[in-house]
């Protein structure tokens, strides 16, 4: 039986620091859920706290309707995945996966059995004699999580597992655990500072920051539909755009004024928004230089190009100084200097009022 | 395959050795000067070593006319033949493998469930406590030795193979040692063997003890070489012949004269008490060097 996991208006202190203040989430039973937020938000703090490696020094964790805060860590009936892999080093593979399942009592043919079964969907069957010292970071981040997959919890919890590994490993890796969580149908919890990481494996994602939570919502909802400017400037890559805009109402949309002068149209609804100071977000990909015949938003002077292949970014400085990336083609012919249009499309904005509060044009593609 | 071959063609015979790190070839005159006072202070450690076999293996007469006699024939074991004759002998031999073995074991027990505690648990007192064992490390034993003397008197221990074991076991620097090594190992390993359901004195013996090894190999090699060669505490305690150590025993052995008239039989003596530590050494030679080294304490 999966996890459902209630938290409840969750707090955590340290002395007269506070980490985590009254925080309340709810997981659902299967879900993929990714804590998201920059180091030192509180992220693997409230994960090791509904491991049980943290006390819950105010509110409640539930899973499935029973009380868990109160239980030893090995009572909790979940498996953790450390970023260190925690692996005993002086013990075999088999005998690492088996130790918890032994503790247990578990009898000796259902621990064989189990073990078998999780180095066949890992791979690890010819490793399972060696001692983790013998392995590569790859190798231990699988026993490590064959480890937690012979449990059988009802749910799993990953703790910046990829962390250690190498960039080529680390997207093999990532892959391999979005393979994983099909065949295993379970509650998973995974801490990342990644974002790819949370986009490309979560259902939904928890954005953190500051001892709170920032949003909650599907990584497209997330991407799209940023609550916060934090979360804006925190999901994407490259970062969101922000520029000062004046906000004015024509026929029922938002025209925003940019510093230089340019103006833009639009698809936001002004309903609800008061004319005034904003500050305008816009995506990279929404950013391009101008074709002939298309309308042009501002222009600037190419200051910094990134090929990556696929796409060229271009750091674009406007004539009032401020900086804009746009997005343009692989094979981009731009150069260093080069004076550029640049067409903003008005379907992909976001506003950001004076408290934080987000506005958006665009409606998010899995709302 | 054909990167493969070209990465591993032969190395032209003219680059061999340039840089090499190893080998005569790359050894530049840094690394001999290094050796040639390696082999210098060798020998300075070696000969006095050298020349206490020699001389117990010399009948004392011939000694006590010339020590050139060491030089040359004849020689003789008479004096390692003296001291098997006498009686005692291998109850002392006795007395120092129980000692030594005891405090070894005492002290490994105890220095691993102190360390254990100082580095993983959370109790009242305990950075105080840390360095309270830590000053033990400054208190000589001479300083305490009327006052033990006393107490085990009233304890009725002298005499007593705990008499002679227990002093030994308060050991700070093993106290010491044992905890910073526990503090190395990474937390994450109990956390992950608390999720695996796994209880506190579990996780002391089956997951940190085993990864502590190395230390307890060093803390048991010293303990035990110490505990050998004691001298001073065994010989106010044991004063009983039965409760001799070797030590002990073997210097009870001596006459007034021994150093002008038995030279051969007090160097023959010292040999006999060394051989074990010697035997010792041969087993637990790697041991040894990397505790000396340092390298055991990660």
């Amino acid at each position: 039986m999966t996890a459902q996991i209630e938290i409840t208006e969750v707090t955590k202190r340290y002395g007269a620091l506070t980490v985590l203040e009254n925080l309340s989430l709810s997981i659902k039973a299967n879900e993929f859920m990714v804590f998201l937020g920059p180091s030192g938000c509180g992220k693997s703090t409230l994960l090791r706290m509904i491991a049980g490696l943290e006390s819950v020094d105010e509110g409640t964790i539930a899973i499935n309707g029973r009380r868990i805060d109160t239980l030893p860590p090995g009572q909790r009936d979940l498996a953790m995945v450390f970023q260190s892999y925690a692996l005993y080093p002086h013990m075999s593979v088999a005998d690492n996966m088996a130790f918890g399942l032994k503790n247990i009592g578990v009898p000796a043919d259902v621990i064989a059995t189990r073990l078998s079964e999780a180095a066949r969907m890992l791979e690890i069957g010819h490793l399972m004699e060696r001692k983790p010292g013998q392995l590569s970071g790859g190798q231990r981040q699988r026993v490590a999580i064959g480890r937690a997959i012979v449990k059988e919890p009802k749910a799993f919890l990953f703790d910046e597992p990829l962390s250690n590994l190498d960039a080529a490993l680390r997207v093999r890796t990532r892959v391999e655990l979005a393979q994983l969580r099909h065949r295993v149908k379970s509650t998973m919890i995974f801490v990342t500072h990644d974002q790819i990481e949370a986009m490309t494996l979560a259902d939904r994602v928890v954005v953190m920051n500051n001892r709170r939570i920032e949003q909650i919502g599907t990584p497209m909802d997330i991407y799209t539909r940023p609550a916060t400017r934090f979360v804006a400037t925190f999901v994407g890559s490259p970062t969101m755009n922000f520029l000062k805009a004046k906000m004015d109402s024509r026929d029922g949309f938002a025209t925003l004024t940019l510093p230089d002068g340019a103006t833009l149209q639009t698809a936001m609804r002004s309903d609800g928004l008061a004319p005034g100071a904003y500050e305008l977000g816009i995506r990279a990909e929404a950013v391009r230089p101008a074709r002939a015949g298309e309308t042009v938003t501002t222009s600037g002077t190419v200051e910094v190009l990134e090929r990556l292949g696929d796409r060229t970014l271009l750091y674009i400085r406007l004539s009032d100084g401020s900086m804009i990336v746009a997005e343009d083609a692989g094979l981009s012919r731009a150069a260093i200097g080069d004076r550029m249009e640049l067409t903003l499309d008005g379907s992909r904005v976001h506003l950001f009022d004076g408290e934080g509060r987000a506005f958006h044009a665009v409606e998010a593609a899995h709302g | 395959m054909s990167s493969m071959t070209s990465a591993h063609a032969p190395t032209p015979a003219s680059d061999v050795g340039r840089g090499a790190p190893s080998g005569m070839v790359g050894r530049t005159t840094g690394d001999r000067i290094i050796l040639g006072l390696t082999i210098a202070l060798a020998i300075v450690m070696m000969a006095p070593l050298l020349w206490v076999v020699a001389l117990s293996l010399k009948d004392n007469k011939e000694l006590m006319v010339s020590m050139n006699a060491v030089f040359h024939a004849p020689y003789t074991v008479q004096n390692y033949i003296n001291i098997l004759a006498t009686s005692s002998v291998f109850r002392w031999i006795l007395n120092s493998l129980v000692v030594a073995g005891g405090l070894t074991v005492g002290t490994l027990v105890l220095s691993s469930l102190a360390g254990y505690g100082f580095a993983r648990l959370n109790f009242p007192f305990r950075n105080v406590l840390f360095v309270i064992v830590l000053m033990g490390l400054a208190v000589p034993e001479q300083a305490v030795l009327i006052a033990r003397h006393q107490l085990f008197s009233w304890l009725k221990l002298h005499n007593t193979y705990p008499g002679l074991i227990l002093p030994g076991l308060s050991a700070p620097f093993g106290v010491f040692l044992m905890t910073q090594y526990f503090r190395a190992i990474p937390k994450e390993l109990d956390e992950a063997a608390l999720l695996d359901n796994a209880s506190r004195f579990k996780i002391f013996w089956k997951v940190l003890l085993p990864l502590t090894l190395p230390a307890q190999a060093t803390l048991g090699i010293f303990t035990f070489l110490g505990a050998w060669n004691d001298y001073l505490w065994p010989l106010i305690s044991g004063t009983k012949k039965e409760m001799y150590t070797l030590t002990v025993g073997i210097a009870s052995t001596q006459t007034n004269f021994a150093q002008s008239e038995g030279l051969g039989f007090l160097m023959s003596q010292a040999v006999f008490a060394g051989a074990p530590i010697l035997i010792l050494y041969l087993f637990f030679q790697k041991y040894i060097v990397t505790a000396v080294s340092g390298a055991a304490v990660r």
